[in-house]
């Protein structure tokens, strides 16, 4: 039982994390390496927010999902709109940059101190029974936030005006832009949603752990999960993150806990070979890649 | 004067202000991971260093000389480290290289002092074996814990500490240093008639500690050591607590200790060190607080022993390498080194001829006592010979 609830909680991690990765890509073709430094920034907007809304935790809470939000539309807007016309190479090697400014900049406004913004909201990680498991509360968040990101995301792409220009962005840019859909406004919201699902990710990950400098590394860990099932798949995210998830900590459980490191790595490069688009990708999308 | 005369005329400028800069002064070169996975753990180290040099100079320097420390950021990385190293031995000509960074760079780091003949102290970085005896010649170090001593000394306070037979869980983290000592402890364990009951060892970046922990709270230990870097430590500890595991958990200490043990509040999470805590209130500490205070330091004082040692050393060697400084000279002088940590170890700290760790290794163990809501010592000053 603890094993299938350590699985959940590690899923939800990577899917949340995921989420980010496959809504930049699926709208914009563009993989955004600096995922896992605004992953460590939604954190660091925790803290921030903890702090200048103490005592109101659900405030501070609603108030980081908000920055994380504007920060997504800010980086596209500064930065990603300017590379409109550019090669998508030219895009990616622009998040590569912009990650490593993030990551000096968190350095000096933040410092290399551990954080922990959960002990600021005046709140605790405690433990509840599960059966003949345990899961903190912070596993259980990170199980529900999933959730409800998935579910709100599926509502949102199939059943509002917004959703379904965004598909259609992604499906072919130009008959959108033909059709009137201003491509502009579609990605920017593609970003905001992308750097607030991985800034949520973020906020739950240094609830449970604070806030350390690896923090960004591990946004970069939850990659071959959105690579296993298909990178402009939302479902594919879901159920790689699952797949990858489940190997590790079976594995670390069975086998050889070093092997953790490795084995998301071993099943990307078994799926890269024996179906390389992933199991929910789109065979087309990856020729492009 | 045209534009590109004056720029040549200014960089001249610059060029011989610093070497007369340097003929005035004793100068060091530091090379230091100030950023990076491992930064906060060692930069503290190297600013307290910096404060410490400043207040030195602010009454007068060394034999009327002030000290000038050149610290180059390594990032925790060898090609950048080793890049510093050949910068501030050929071009700053150092009379004496200090490294605090993680121990991926020390290689880099050894071969260029090595060849320029420069001594390298170890400020706050893991000691080198090459630093116990019988030692380099041109290798220190002062940082507080050891490899293979801490392992002694902790499993004799767990076998001290333990009227039921010990079942030992032992976690590390996935690098070189870590596991050895890990290693060394499970080998150990069995000597003393301890059961080595499981080894867990985690990788540097997991976004979940879970899975190790059920796997070490599965083999139901009553005792855990850990040694590794801080947050590998506790995240496992905290994670085998959420999961219902009772036993105690003796760790490092390392510089947030303190700040941490007032955290957690757990009176079965112990924590093993050679630094005094600041609840001492001693004299030197409020030493410490003052010259970090006007340094500006952003750490809190409890993070800053280490680095106020490395100060204490560093003023040590220099004054006994004389004037005008060489690396002989200052290889010489640490030789024979005694400096008084006045109460902030449990004893000097001293260097021989081959012997550049310390000849004596002195252990205090802290954990969190409920009913007095405070951190209290439970077990004082332990010696351990540090021999051949």
């Amino acid at each position: 039982m603890q094993l299938a609830v350590n699985i959940a909680v590690l899923a939800s991690i990577y899917a949340l994390i995921c989420c980010g990765y496959v809504l930049i890509y699926r709208v914009s073709r563009v993989l955004s390496l600096a995922h896992g430094e605004l992953m460590m920034l939604g954190a660091y907007g925790l803290y921030v927010t903890a702090s200048l809304f103490s005592g109101q935790p659900l405030v501070a809470l609603a108030a980081a999902g908000a920055l994380a939000l504007l920060v997504g539309i800010a980086v596209y807007v500064a930065l990603i709109w300017r590379m409109t016309g550019e090669s998508v190479l030219a895009a990616v090697l622009a998040t590569i940059a912009l990650g490593i400014l993030l990551r000096g900049a968190m350095l000096v406004a933040f410092g290399t101190q551990t954080q922990y913004p959960l002990r600021d909201l005046g709140w605790q990680n405690v433990s509840l029974p599960l059966g003949s498991a345990s899961v903190s509360a912070v596993g259980i968040a990170l199980v529900a936030s999933t959730a409800l990101v998935y579910g709100a995301l599926f509502a949102f792409l199939h059943g509002t005006r917004w959703g379904m220009r965004m598909r259609a962005a992604g499906q072919n840019p130009l008959l959108a832009a033909q059709r009137g859909i201003r491509l502009h406004g579609v990605y920017a919201l593609a970003w905001g949603l992308a750097t607030f699902t991985g800034g949520l990710a973020g906020m739950l990950i240094a609830s449970d752990a604070g806030i350390e400098s690896t923090l960004a590394v591990i946004g970069l860990k939850a990659f071959p999960a959105a690579l296993v099932g298909g990178l402009d798949s939302l479902v594919g995210a879901l159920v790689g993150s699952l797949v990858v998830a489940s190997a590790e900590v079976l594995l670390i459980h069975y086998v050889d806990p070093l092997l953790s490191e490795v084995v998301p790595f071993f099943v990307l490069l078994a799926m890269l070979v024996v179906r390389p688009w992933g199991l929910f990708g789109t065979r087309e999308e990856l020729d492009r890649v | 004067m045209n534009g590109t005369a004056r720029i040549t005329c200014a960089a001249a400028l610059a060029l011989f202000s610093q070497a007369s800069a340097a003929q005035d002064a004793y100068v060091v070169g530091w090379t230091a991971a100030m950023t990076g996975p491992q930064a906060g753990i060692l930069a503290p180290v190297v600013e307290m260093a910096g404060a410490y040099v400043n207040h030195l100079n602010s009454r007068g320097g060394i034999n009327g000389k002030p000290v000038r420390l050149i610290v180059q950021d390594d990032q925790g990385e060898p090609s950048r480290a080793a890049a510093n190293a050949k910068k501030l031995i050929g071009q700053d000509k150092v009379s004496l290289m200090l490294i605090t960074s993680v121990s991926s760079t020390f290689a880099p780091v050894v071969a260029e002092t090595r060849r320029a003949g420069v001594p390298l102290y170890f400020a706050g970085a893991v000691c080198p074996k090459e630093t116990l005896p019988p030692a380099d010649p041109l290798q220190f170090c002062s940082t507080a814990f050891g490899a293979t001593l801490d392992s002694q000394a902790a499993l004799a306070f767990i076998g001290k500490n333990s009227k039921e037979p010990v079942r030992l869980g032992l976690a590390a983290m996935a690098i070189p240093i870590s596991r050895g000592e890990i290693d060394y402890a499970e080998g150990l364990a069995n000597k003393l008639g301890m059961t080595a009951v499981e080894k867990q060892i985690t990788p540097p970046p997991t976004p979940d500690y879970t899975p190790f922990a059920t796997k070490l709270k599965d083999a139901n230990p009553n005792w855990v050591w850990a040694w590794s870097p801080w947050f590998s430590q506790v995240r496992t500890y905290e994670a085998m607590r959420r999961i219902g595991w009772t036993g105690r958990y003796l760790t490092w200490a390392h510089l947030n200790a303190e700040e941490e043990l007032e955290r957690i509040k757990d009176p079965g999470f112990y924590v093993i060190g050679t630094n005094a805590l600041f609840q001492d209130n001693l004299p030197i500490q409020a030493e410490i607080r003052a010259v970090a205070a006007r340094a500006n330091v952003k750490y809190p004082t409890t993070y800053l022993t280490e680095g106020y040692i490395v100060g204490l050393v560093l003023e040590t060697a220099l004054r006994g390498a004389g004037w005008p400084p060489t690396p002989a000279k200052a290889a010489a002088a640490m030789s024979k080194l005694k400096v008084d940590l006045k109460g902030l170890r449990g004893g000097p700290l001293e260097w021989t001829k081959d012997n550049h760790f310390r000849t004596r290794q002195y252990y205090r163990v802290w954990h969190w006592d409920a009913a007095k809501g405070a951190v209290v010592r439970v077990q004082d000053w332990q010696a351990i010979e540090v021999k051949r």
